[in-house]
């Protein structure tokens, strides 16, 4: 478990690191929290020729509210800050409880935000809270600045829409309506294990009670998070019943199309799909604040 | 030693050491990362090594290059087969059970059996090169089709492993008591079931480790080794080298656990050493996690088919089992070991005069079985306590009342069962210790109104009894045993009255050396912290029979301690009594002090007879000879058995097959306790291992023989936030044929908890009616249980 040669490269700017990711070519790679990418190394299952270390660069790691109440944060934000940052607990409440199933403390002291999403991989939780957070990616490159969905950005297991010399850079989260109930709830074997399915929910009530605004992602049940794109349809001019979240669960468990591995078959992923999921958006209507709290058996 | 012990007060003759919760003395070092692993030891000129495996669970090697790795920069040397010498022995096993041989080597020669044999081994100077060059080493290989499941390499027709063999059986084993069948026909109920426990491995935190140093001129070998058995090493080394034992030393620094898995000889220690030899420099080789779970003897793994029988008011009357173990690709070191014992244990606690067993030793195409804590106890364990539990249910019985109804009483011991003579044992005191902790009767009425809330809570037992300080010596080499099972001594006292305690048992994080020094302290009246215990190097400490294993460390270990102990008590007194003149009756000693008793002035200290025994043989007594150093021996009579209870409460999500532990309590008796806070360790640690047994733990292979669990991200070994706070009761019943009254306890805790949590979340599942068969039980497969059962199937069973 001793990793093959590389060039080590320590840039101290953003401008430097895409630089040196240019010069490498194909075989460069950025390297981040390393939580995933050192292990991968010391396998040999990946032999860059260079590693860029993006540990280095100020820039990656700057936390800052955008658009009013929404915020922003730098790739290389700790998943422990994450986990614990008074600002980001404030705004992206959902980030935090997310970001406090990964792994261990030690874990999450070194691992990134950008390198979770980054690595794609499909039972992580950091990918599939952004997607229901709908937040936009900040990437750049040699030919300039994007900004992608994470709809655009996932677009298989361990893969993302990310161009070779391209660096993602910020992560945007918009600003959520006041009252805004959320939660991270998942499977695993062991506390700190990859989710055998995860799912991420935000959902609002109106002056009525009814709901207005609901959003959910999960993680384990396919290449991507799923984004559950039907569920405003279902939820939305709706009061909270038990029924109707159930029907939520057997369209999670209907729509996902989850992979099978040596800790869960597809099949025991697709019917926990729907509990996991049903869950988590009983708990963000509970959690949401309005002057009908939500009565969910 | 008077001046650190005080002086001129009344000693306190009481100074009882021996039970006390002292803390254990190398904590310090190990918790603040000074503790010196075979990965902090380096020599000079020390190069590394790096192993070629196979990638094939089954193929031919056509043929073999090694000389391309030689030309990148820095590899000082490389190892196949054909550099071999020609006269090297074929890796020995000590327990020979069977004519059939499963002979290996160093490197493999013309074939591989299994995805991670070790086919060709590097030199250079740094770990990072060696594998650069690893990649260089081309092999033509022919595969050949592989088996990877025990039920299949049985099959007629089955790709065979040794080509000079009919089939795949490697052995077999047989033995009966009573009159099985007509226990059967008579019975009320019989229960029948097909049982799989899966593979695991012991999986330390410090993989193995080996560093080998010759001298060129004497040509002789220095090993470290991060191994368990020190002797059996050096001896195993010397049969494979052809070279004489006193030219071997072989040394074992700390050891960051072990488990069993480092009480076998593996190849790397014979290629490392043959490396060094050939490169003429020291080499140092560490098993990386990711080898680790190929190289590194695997365990456990059984199909049992077992028949429990019994009477309408719970008696049990028969038990039987066809027992296949899955082997892997060689015989190890052990044999089949693990799997006899499984065959021997099938009436575990319980009277049961009629019992049969039949056993079969497989060969497949994967990591060679071996040894890991409990050996094959806890196989036999889950088998019997899940047929107990199915009598009962069979029977509306109470699960704690039918096992209580089939103990061997008290008075029936010592006991004769299937194979073994259980020395002692009070089971219902234990059990009722037991249901005392757990508070059984709120525990049922809390499950019962948990029913009723739509919420699944279950209480599980195992009762188990564990094999503990194996010996006698001829009884294991009747038995094909290729070693004692005797433990040998040296006590020494040093002249400033200081005590070192060599003995040839190795510490690898268990902490007997503690025990044996509190059980030492308190047979010579010195304080524990003027006692040493050296371990770990053939050419000081005295032989040991069998290794460190099988848990005889406090009870074989520490009997020779307390054997050697007493005779150089007798000599300290004899020698006090002449410069006291005063009758060696009439003397206390303790605290480091001797006194005529009732008159404190007349004292000396430990070191005054420390001088005289050394440097002033002119105080000694006429005739006595100088020194102060015993050597003994204990060969214990037969085996010592401790006991105990697993109780487990689990509450289980119906919806996902998740399972939480609401309470779990071990209730035990391991005879007499050295140190009661090493006891609770050694239980704390046994019961998580078992747990990660139950839930979690597994090594499947694909049916080409491809390992599918090869890191940390596939087998799952429990955390400590995965496991319940454990609440543990002690019952003491001395064993009485072990000097002191010890039992062994390193394997007591692994052994139960499969079983007692299998059982638990049946009982929470009851209105389900559904049943495990198959360790692990992960969520999934409990949530097919459940989705099988069909939520309409809430049975007339509910208790």
């Amino acid at each position: 478990m001793k990793p093959a040669p590389f060039e080590y490269h320590a840039p101290a700017t953003l401008g430097e690191a895409l630089r040196l990711l240019s010069e490498a070519g194909d075989d460069g790679k950025l390297l981040a929290g390393g939580q995933s990418l050192v292990p991968l190394l010391n396998m040999r299952v990946l032999r860059p020729s260079a590693l860029i270390d993006l540990n280095g660069v100020p820039e990656l790691r700057v936390v800052k509210t955008s658009d009013g109440n929404g915020l922003s944060l730098g790739a290389m934000v700790r998943q422990r800050t994450l986990e614990r940052d008074p600002l980001i607990r404030e705004r992206v409440p959902l980030l935090s409880e997310a970001a406090a199933l990964i792994g261990h403390m030690q874990i999450r002291t070194r691992g990134t935000l950008g390198g979770s999403l980054v690595h794609a991989d499909p039972a992580a939780e950091l990918p599939a809270a952004v997607t229901a957070l709908s937040a936009r990616l900040t990437v750049r490159g040699p030919s300039g600045v994007r900004t992608l969905s994470s709809e655009e950005f996932f677009i298989g297991p361990l893969t993302t829409a990310l161009a070779p010399g391209e660096v993602l850079v910020d992560v945007l989260f918009p600003p959520l309506p006041p009252g805004t109930g959320w939660a991270f709830v998942e499977l695993t074997r062991r506390h700190g294990d990859f989710a055998i399915v995860g799912a991420a929910a935000l959902a609002h009530l109106d002056g009525a009670g009814r709901v207005d605004f609901a959003s959910m992602a999960l993680c384990g049940t396919g290449g991507t998070p799923y984004a559950s794109p039907w569920l405003g349809d279902v939820l939305h001019g709706e009061r909270p019943r038990a029924e109707l979240i159930q029907e939520v669960g057997r369209r999670l468990s209907e729509s996902v199309e989850p992979d099978g591995d040596i800790h869960a078959s597809a099949g025991y992923r697709r019917k926990v799909a729907g509990v996991i999921g049903t869950r988590a958006l009983a708990l963000a209507l509970d959690r949401a604040q309005g002057p009908h709290r939500a009565e969910v058996a | 030693m008077g001046g650190r012990s005080g002086s001129g007060a009344e000693v306190d003759a009481g100074a009882i050491w021996v039970g006390q919760r002292l803390k254990r003395r190398e904590d310090p070092e190990l918790l603040t990362g000074k503790g010196r692993f075979i990965g902090d030891l380096t020599r000079p000129g020390m190069v590394h090594a790096a192993f070629l495996r196979s990638p094939h669970a089954h193929a031919k090697i056509l043929s073999i290059d090694a000389r391309p790795a030689l030309e990148i920069p820095r590899v000082v040397g490389v190892l196949t087969s054909h550099d071999l010498p020609p006269n090297l022995g074929a890796q020995p096993v000590t327990h020979v059970f069977t004519d059939r041989n499963t002979p290996n080597y160093a490197l493999a020669r013309d074939r591989v059996r299994y995805v991670g044999e070790p086919v060709a081994v590097v030199a250079a100077e740094s770990p990072y090169i060696a594998e650069d060059a690893l990649d260089r080493i081309r092999v033509e290989w022919e595969p050949l089709p592989a088996v990877s499941d025990v039920e299949a390499a049985l099959r007629p027709g089955a790709a065979r492993l040794y080509d000079d063999w009919p089939d795949n059986v490697a052995g077999t084993f047989r033995a009966e008591m009573g009159d099985v069948d007509g226990a059967l026909a008579q019975a009320d109920v019989v229960v029948t079931e097909r049982f799989r426990i899966q593979r695991q491995f012991a999986c330390p935190l410090e993989p193995r480790g080996v560093l080998a140093e010759w001298d060129p001129h004497r040509g002789e070998l220095v090993l470290w080794s991060s191994s368990q058995i020190l002797h059996i090493a050096r001896d195993c080394l010397a049969e494979v080298l052809k070279i004489p034992e006193h030219r071997i030393r072989v040394l074992v620094p700390r050891v960051g656990g072990a488990f069993g898995c480092k009480f076998h000889f593996y190849a790397e220690e014979v290629a490392v050493a043959l490396l060094a030899r050939t490169v003429g420099r020291p080499v140092r080789w560490l098993e990386d996690r990711l080898e680790s779970f190929v190289a590194t003897v695997h365990a456990r793994e059984q199909v049992v088919h077992a028949t429990m029988a019994a009477r309408r008011d719970g008696t049990i009357t028969a038990v039987t089992a066809q027992i296949d173990g899955d082997m892997g690709a060689h015989l190890h070191t052990v044999s089949y070991g693990p799997v006899w014992l499984t065959s021997v244990m099938i009436t575990n606690v319980y009277q049961i005069p009629n019992a049969r067993v039949h056993t079969r030793a497989v060969v497949t195409n994967k990591t060679p079985l071996g040894s890991y804590r409990g050996w094959g106890q806890p196989q036999a364990n889950f088998v019997v306590e899940r047929l107990v539990d199915r009598v009962a249910h069979e029977l509306q019985q109470d699960p704690a009342e039918i096992r209580r109804r089939n103990f061997i009483p008290p008075e029936r011991f010592p006991y004769k069962s299937l194979h073994h003579t259980f020395d002692s044992g009070r089971y219902a005191a234990c059990l009722d210790l037991g249901l005392e902790r757990l508070d059984y009767r709120g525990w049922r009425a809390r499950q019962a109104q948990a029913r009723r809330e739509g919420r699944y809570i279950g209480i599980g037992f195992s009762f188990y009894v564990e094999n503990t300080a194996l010996g006698p010596s001829r009884m294991l080499n009747a038995g094909g045993v290729k070693q004692g099972g005797y433990d040998i001594a040296r006590v020494r006292m040093e002249p400033g009255g200081e005590v070192t305690v060599y003995t040839g048992l190795c510490e690898m994080g268990q902490g007997f050396t503690n025990g044996m020094a509190q059980m030492c302290a308190q047979t010579l009246g010195v304080h524990p912290d003027h006692v040493t215990i050296v371990t770990g190097d053939t050419q000081s400490c005295p032989y040991t029979g069998y290794g460190t294993g099988a848990s005889r460390s406090a009870a074989v270990g520490g009997a020779a301690v307390m054997k050697s102990s007493q005779r150089l008590r007798e000599k300290i007194s004899a020698i006090a009594a002449h410069m006291l003149e005063a009758s060696a009756d009439d003397l206390v000693m303790a605290a480091g002090h001797i006194q005529v008793k009732g008159a404190p002035t007349r004292a000396i200290t430990m070191a005054d007879v420390g001088r005289a025994g050394y440097l002033r043989p002119i105080e000694l007594p006429p005739g006595m000879d100088p020194g102060l150093e015993v050597i003994e021996v204990f060969d214990p009579p037969q085996m010592a058995w401790p006991y105990g209870v697993n109780i487990a409460v689990v509450e289980v999500d119906a919806q996902t097959g998740e399972v939480k532990f609401l309470d779990y309590v071990v209730a035990h008796d391991s005879g007499t306790v050295l140190n009661p806070m090493i006891v609770d360790g050694q239980i704390h640690g046994g019961v998580a291992q078992g747990i990660g047994a139950a839930l979690l733990e597994d090594l499947p292979y694909d049916e080409n023989g491809q390992p599918l669990a090869r890191t940390f991200m596939d087998y799952l070994i429990p955390t400590a936030a995965d496991l319940p706070r454990f609440r543990l009761g002690h019952t003491v019943t001395p064993s009485p044929i072990i000097p002191g009254g010890m039992k062994g306890v390193g394997e007591a805790g692994i052994i139960g908890p499969p079983a007692a949590i299998v059982n638990a979340v049946e009982d929470a599942l009851r209105p389900f009616g559904v049943k495990f068969t198959e360790t692990p039980i992960t969520p999934e497969r409990i949530l097919a249980a459940v989705d099988g059962a069909g939520i309409g199937a809430v049975s007339s069973q509910r208790r």
